[in-house]
């Protein structure tokens, strides 16, 4: 995979997360946009396994992935981390309070590679606001730990609280 | 019109809906019309969320029916969220909002700008067709048919505007439930209702 064109490997990378979405059955994934999961969006866009639903901020995400737990519904909320970090409020308030199970895919900006100074804020704060607020997240760095995102998915639904997926740029680019 | 007494009419009108409440005064109102422990999900803890708990809900059960409710306080944080029903446009649900213009929970603090604002405009501004209002329970009572009867072609939003809550009406109480309780008896009742499985552990029939 490191020697084909940087396109057809991040479509190929997209492709491995959607079909790891699919064997989860998740059917709706609400999503706002992030330079580094443009062809994962692009990917469901196109994908008829999949409601993909653009919200208009991120806490709108974590809510109607929310009511459709309620409902039986599998979903996910795929977003970046400047945005991720907009919805403690929402996480922990409705997904804490009602231990409502939540998958949450997010890009790991600030990490080292990232070229943009302004993450500078992501690669401080990130982790240590998960942490802090005892949220499970597993990173996913390379494309044979994709199956991770089924696991934090059928970890949450067990524990009844929300995991995090944080994508690297490794694995994104 | 008098917040709780809106509320009344609109639980003797509901017939099969899910209801969903928001932070604040509507969750206590609507305990107090109702005493529903099952077909409502008092949201308490979401401020500008409960129409989008309710779309999830919504898409993943075309056949039912839901009411959300909101308080214009809640809608301010977020009025971008109609951007997202008006994409959605799902048939099955009512967008209540509340308009009590204040944040009614926090002692009827004043909301920005808020003699001024226009929901219905707000709303049609963003594609909404479907957009109501009613300022007296009269009114209610002769237009909601036309507002939410069944088969609508598309979302549906009402703007419902009350008067704030008074000191009695403060210390109504609020809907006794914890969290994982309220998930659970919503969540069951939803199952026993639909055939729907919500949750991976199923009680033995």
């Amino acid at each position: 995979m490191a020697h084909e064109p940087q396109g057809n490997r991040r479509t190929e990378v997209a492709k491995r997360i959607t079909d790891e979405l699919a064997r989860c059955d998740i059917k709706l994934v609400a999503s706002l946009p992030d330079n580094w999961i443009h062809a994962v969006i692009e990917e469901l866009n196109g994908d008829k396994r999949f409601t993909h639903v653009p919200v208009n901020r991120e806490e709108s995400a974590i809510g109607l992935c929310s009511g459709a737990y309620m409902a039986g519904m599998g979903s996910a909320a795929l977003m970046g981390a400047s945005g991720f970090m907009t919805c403690i409020y929402a996480i922990t308030k409705i997904n804490y309070s009602y231990e409502i199970p939540l998958l949450v895919i997010i890009t790991l900006r600030g990490a080292p590679g990232d070229h943009h100074k302004h993450h500078v804020s992501n690669g401080l704060y990130l982790q240590p606001v998960l942490q802090a607020i005892d949220l499970p997240f597993m990173i996913v760095d390379r494309a044979e730990d994709i199956p991770l995102i089924g696991r934090a998915y059928h970890h949450s639904r067990t524990f009844t609280r929300p995991t995090v997926i944080a994508l690297t740029r490794d694995l994104l680019r | 019109m008098r917040y709780v007494d809106c509320f009344r009419h609109l639980a003797s009108r509901r017939t099969d809906q899910w209801v969903i409440t928001s932070a604040g005064n509507s969750g206590q109102a609507w305990w107090a019309a109702t005493r529903d422990a099952e077909r409502t999900f008092y949201l308490d803890a979401s401020m500008s969320l409960s129409t989008m708990f309710a779309s999830g809900l919504a898409m993943a059960l075309p056949q039912q029916r839901f009411w959300a409710f909101m308080g214009d306080g809640a809608f301010c944080m977020n009025p971008g969220m109609l951007m997202v029903e008006r994409q959605l446009n799902l048939p099955n649900v009512v967008h209540f909002l509340v308009s009590n213009r204040a944040y009614g929970a926090t002692s009827n603090a004043a909301l920005p700008n808020g003699p001024t604002n226009d929901y219905p405009a707000i709303a049609r501004g963003m594609g909404l067709d479907r957009v109501f209002a009613f300022d007296s329970v009269e009114a209610l009572s002769r237009g909601l048919d036309s507002a939410v009867m069944a088969n609508s072609p598309g979302h549906t939003f009402v703007v419902l505007e009350v008067e704030p809550f008074d000191a009695g009406e403060q210390r109504l109480e609020q809907p006794p439930f914890d969290g994982p309780e309220m998930k659970y008896l919503f969540g069951r009742a939803l199952e026993r209702a639909t055939g729907t499985k919500v949750f991976d552990y199923q009680l033995p029939r």
